[in-house]
């Protein structure tokens, strides 16, 4: 039953990233958009920890959100749009918003 | 058979509304015989904490309330064991009876529910 995390806050300002890392099963996905994304920020220890997934973790991230922060996605990451949102929604058993 | 649900519950009592509207989703599901389980995560496991005064900040009482959920059915309750050492929380001295689990377990946790929600 793999989970789709869907992450929206920033990774700098409360520990969603952090305790959903820890919390990822092996063919778990996680998707960042709005605020989230700045966990792509280079030189960063949250890019850092998202380097470091083991490759079996689908890593996505929301174009326009990218777009609006002036952020580039490394190769690791596959970006999305809304039907990419929509379809790794169903693509997945399950999705988990940290809401 | 109802999908059943985990509902992930992150915040603190006195942070907002997030954890009393996580037991609100609980209750309302327990009353309809929902399969439900509740993870108390992160700054949620303070919401397990003993001797807490609500009515200081004139609130009602989110402890009591949460005495409510075996009553209602919800009678699968984890907490993180991680979060409560990182916070200084025992186990024995919570509110709840909980079953205390770590990170390894939690993933397989979520992994058995067929949905679930953070909040």
């Amino acid at each position: 039953m793999a989970t789709l995390h869907v992450l929206s806050h920033s990774p700098f300002s409360d520990s969603r990233l952090s305790s959903c890392l820890r919390l990822l099963g092996p063919t778990d996905g996680l998707l960042l958009c709005g605020d989230a994304v700045y966990a792509l920020q280079p030189g960063t220890a949250q890019r850092q920890a998202l380097d470091l997934m083991p490759t079996g973790i689908g890593l996505f991230a929301l174009d326009e959100d990218l777009c609006a922060r002036a952020l580039a996605a490394p190769t690791r990451v596959q970006v999305v749009d809304y039907p990419g949102f929509v379809e790794l929604s169903c693509r997945f058993d399950k999705v988990n918003s940290w809401l | 058979m109802s999908k059943s649900l985990l509902i992930i519950n992150r915040q603190s009592p006195w942070s907002g509304p997030s954890a009393r509207e996580a037991l609100d989703i609980a209750l309302a599901g327990g009353a309809f015989d929902l399969p439900l389980g509740m993870l108390f995560l992160d700054d949620g496991v303070f919401q397990l904490a003993p001797a807490q005064q609500s009515s200081a900040l004139q609130q009602k009482d989110l402890g009591a309330n949460l005495q409510a959920l075996p009553l209602f059915g919800v009678e699968s309750l984890y907490a993180s064991a991680r979060s409560l050492r990182e916070r200084g929380l025992e186990q024995q001295t919570l509110t709840l009876a909980t079953e205390v689990l770590e990170d390894a377990a939690l993933i397989a946790l979520i992994d058995r529910y067929d949905q679930v929600i953070t909040l």
